[in-house]
């Protein structure tokens, strides 16, 4: 059997060169990596006093505009870590001076950049520093060919508070390059109130993955105004089960009386397991006595999860919930456990976890 | 008829060398992939939004089921680390799953456990009794169930999946810390496309030798125990590429049981953990994969590079042994009952490339490498072998095994920087060089006869680990490092 030597010989050399190249990128990475990070906090501490003086906007600090304008790179990326923290002028006066600096120009250029990140970077740097100025030019990135780049064309577009993205956002969730729905359920989240009636109207829209998110946020919002409409989507039988999940999560997080009916009918009619489970959370949320039959019946439902669902739902009535538990949890049926359970957890409320390093 | 025998000790010979050569080549590739996607991934860092996430509404609630099975050494840190996540809404379920110590009493102490009645969300065949179930009353939302051991640590995890409330569950191991901000980050996935994605894995490093406070790795160090520093390289290239590698080929098969989360709905849909298997993370996995394959549903299981999780390693071979003995069998499980995967292009590329590489390389690799590594001995002691062009091929197929972890190192020191010391890199370079040196081997051996279990059908049981724990006496308030 013969080996080709001087093959095997020229290979073992070029991967010892490799590791060879490796191990001197690796300690000179380590060695320089202190140097740099005590340039980057001294030139952050001799950068700081500009952007105090240009939030100041006070000519006693004798700092010429010149200065400012002409300082170097770093100052963008101070100014633009802080640009979240801020709020009304400050943040206004932050993002000219990136404006004034040709940082958002620069990023408007960068949007066409063949690099994805960079185009992602420029798109995330529009949504935090130019306000509503570059909201087509960012829409269009939704339909980019990166998914990391649609991503963080969505975010862009949420933080820059047009609501007029709305409808963009909707569009991106279907298609051949759709997003996430959790990314754009994000998006329009940041958008605040003002994108509820354009999301209200899309509860009839074409898509199931698009109605889904819809009304799960306009149960976030807690919007009453969507409460009919999400209300058909529960009693329509022929309507997606996961849109009639959400929107019966949604009915209970608005917690209007008048959606205990359409919970009720999924509760006790439905053959899906996960609608009855969120139809019975949800009418707990809503707190309305009258669901207390409906709810005891659930007690005796097949599914595990639809028993206990029903047993916290009653617990949360109040005290003709508890009652009707207590009677339950007394007896001998099948469901005494879950009621006990239910019980259990009212008498022992659960807070949230504590910050690490506590003891 | 000696030169059949010749002939047949050096193509036994040659055949390992090229095996180890094509195996190092491969995973050469998917560790090129997994670099690809962590040097994409640095132009992207401070844009992944984790604050907005942890404020997010729509961040679904996270269940972490620990199954405990004597663990007095390190509980409370674990429990601690897990509870201090920075994360919107999560509860504990610990399972103390036969005890013999005192976990269960440190646990009712340190969080002023009270007997309650268990409030059932899913009807999981669970086979060791349940004897109790208790809730923290220190406000903390901590679910601890007293369950008989089988010997299983599915059924301690199927008792928890029972219990657990939230549409995420997350399995951590008892002798695993979390990093602050590990949940969050892995939970991303999640959040951002809530339709697709079923599991997600973040990476497990070795605790051992760390500074540790109160849950909290407050300086990674490495231990000076060997042993630990070669399974600490062999964790950075598996974690921090193999997997990367894998997941960016849609080819993820392995999430870890140390460390994953996973949608609850569909774990329990599935029947939860396969009480029979050794693999029980990778094979819920893969029974995941199958399962939505099968319901034409969506499916993405994700690798999540950044958020870390910091377990105790075996610091004996004879522990270390054992260890790798259960992985080998539990992935001969795995891929008995999922044969029908193998090579099926239905099931896209876990089908056609994880499956089959793990058959090959993962599962037959032991095989061909101790009966080989025999055949060059005997071929070397009869002289058959030419000693030259056998060092060359050895001395080949060293650099490529110490290429492979030499990148792992650099990607390490470039990107997530958890070493900070200088020496602790020098060691985990000269680890990535020992390695292939008596580590490796041994490493086949246990593999083989872990094999050999599984084909003799052997019983399987969940043996814990001795532990040592992470900060000890004498001033467990002190930062303290782990014993190495």
């Amino acid at each position: 059997m013969t080996v080709p030597l001087g093959g095997v010989l020229l290979a073992g050399a070029a991967v010892t060169a490799l590791i060879i190249v490796l191990l001197a990128a690796v300690a000179a990475v380590h060695l320089l990596r202190g140097r740099r990070t005590s340039r980057d906090e001294r030139r952050k501490r001799e950068l700081m006093p500009l952007v105090h003086a240009v939030l100041d906007d006070d000519p006693d600090d004798g700092i010429p505009r010149s200065d400012v304008l002409g300082a170097p790179a770093d100052l963008d990326e101070i100014v633009l870590d802080l640009l979240p923290q801020l709020r009304g002028s400050d943040r206004e006066t932050l993002r000219l001076l990136l404006a004034e600096r040709g940082v958002v120009s620069r990023a408007v250029a960068d949007l066409s950049a063949r690099k994805p990140w960079r185009r992602g970077r420029a798109v995330s740097l529009l949504g935090s520093a130019a306000g509503t100025h570059h909201v087509a030019a960012m829409a269009a990135l939704l339909a980019d060919r990166s998914l990391e780049v649609r991503c963080a064309a969505a975010r862009a577009l949420g933080k820059a508070g047009d609501p007029g993205a709305v409808a963009h956002l909707l569009h991106a969730v279907a298609g051949e390059r759709a997003l996430p729905t959790g990314v754009v359920g994000m998006a329009l989240l940041d958008l605040g109130t003002t994108a509820l009636p354009i999301l209200r109207d899309a509860l009839t829209g074409e898509h199931g993955a698009s109605r889904a998110l819809v009304a799960e946020l306009l149960g976030v919002h807690g919007d009453p105004s969507a409460a009919p409409a999400l209300e058909d989507l529960v009693r329509d039988a022929r309507e997606d089960r996961g849109v009639r999940r959400t929107a019966a999560a949604a009915l209970g997080r608005i917690g209007s009386p008048t959606s205990t009916e359409p919970l009720v009918s999924a509760l006790t009619n439905s053959t899906d397991p996960r609608l009855q489970r969120t139809a019975a959370e949800a009418l707990g949320r809503i707190g309305d006595p009258t669901a207390t039959i409906p709810l005891l019946a659930g007690l005796a439902d097949d599914d595990v999860a639809v028993r206990a669902a029903c047993a916290d739902a009653l617990a949360a009535l109040g005290a003709e919930g508890r009652a009707s538990l207590e009677q339950v949890a007394a007896g001998a049926g099948a469901a005494a456990p879950d009621a006990q359970a239910a019980l259990d957890e009212l008498d022992g409320p659960v807070r949230r976890p504590q910050p690490a390093g506590v003891a | 008829m000696n030169e059949l025998f010749t002939d047949i000790v050096l193509g036994a010979s040659w055949t390992v060398l090229g095996y180890t050569l094509l195996l190092d080549t491969i995973m050469f590739c998917v560790v090129l992939l997994g670099a690809r996607r962590v040097a994409e991934a640095r132009h992207w860092k401070g844009a992944e939004g984790h604050a907005e996430i942890f404020a997010s509404p729509l961040t679904p609630a996270v269940s972490l089921l620990i199954p405990a099975h004597d663990e007095e050494a390190g509980i409370l840190d674990t429990l601690r680390a897990a509870l201090g996540q920075r994360y919107p809404s999560l509860e504990v379920v610990l399972v103390d799953d036969g005890s013999t110590d005192r976990t269960f009493d440190l646990v009712a102490e340190r969080y002023r456990l009270t007997e309650i009645n268990p409030r059932r969300t899913a009807s999981l065949p669970v086979r060791g009794e349940i004897l109790s179930v208790h809730r923290a009353t220190t406000g903390d939302p901590l679910l601890v169930i007293r369950k008989a051991s089988v010997g299983q640590k599915s059924d301690a995890l199927n008792a928890a999946l029972n219990l657990a409330r939230h549409p995420l569950v997350c399995m951590l191991d008892a002798d695993s810390l979390l990093e602050e901000d590990a949940l969050l980050r892995v939970a991303r996935p999640f959040v951002e496309d809530p339709d697709n994605v079923i599991a997600a894995g973040g990476v497990i490093r070795a605790a051992n030798g760390a500074v540790t406070d109160r849950g909290t790795v407050v300086e990674p160090r490495l231990s000076r125990n060997w042993l630990v520093r070669i399974q600490a390289v062999e964790y950075l290239r598996s974690f921090l590429l193999g997997r990367t590698g894998w997941a960016d080929a849609n080819a993820l098969l392995i999430i870890s049981g140390a460390f994953g989360l996973f949608r609850r709905d569909l774990v329990v849909e599935i029947g939860g953990l396969d009480h029979r298997s050794l693999g029980e993370d990778a094979d819920l996995v893969v029974s995941m994969l199958a399962h939505q394959q099968r319901a034409g549903a969506p499916h993405r299981v994700v690798f999540v590079p950044e958020p870390v999780c910091w377990t105790e390693v075996p610091e004996t071979l004879r522990v270390l042994g054992r260890q790798r003995r259960r992985w080998s069998h539990g992935l001969a499980q795995l891929l008995w009952k999922h044969r029908r995967m193998i090579g099926n292009p239905r099931f896209g590329a876990v089908g056609t490339m994880a499956l089959p590489f793990f058959l090959v390389f993962e599962l037959l690799g032991p095989v061909v490498e101790v009966f080989g590594l025999a055949s060059v001995a005997l071929a070397a002691g009869l002289g058959i072998l030419d000693l030259g062009t056998a060092a060359v091929m050895l001395g080949l197929a060293l650099a490529v095994g110490t290429l492979l972890s030499t990148t792992a190192i650099a990607v390490e020191v470039l990107t997530y920087r958890r070493y900070r010391r200088g020496r602790d890199l020098m060691a985990l370079v000269l680890a990535a060089v020992v390695e292939n040196v008596g580590y490796r081997q041994a490493h086949a051996w246990y593999r083989l006869r872990g094999l050999v279990a599984a084909l003799a059908r052997t019983n399987p049981v969940w043996t814990a680990m001795p532990r040592v724990g992470f900060s000890g006496d004498p001033a467990p308030a002190e930062l303290v490092p782990a014993r190495s």
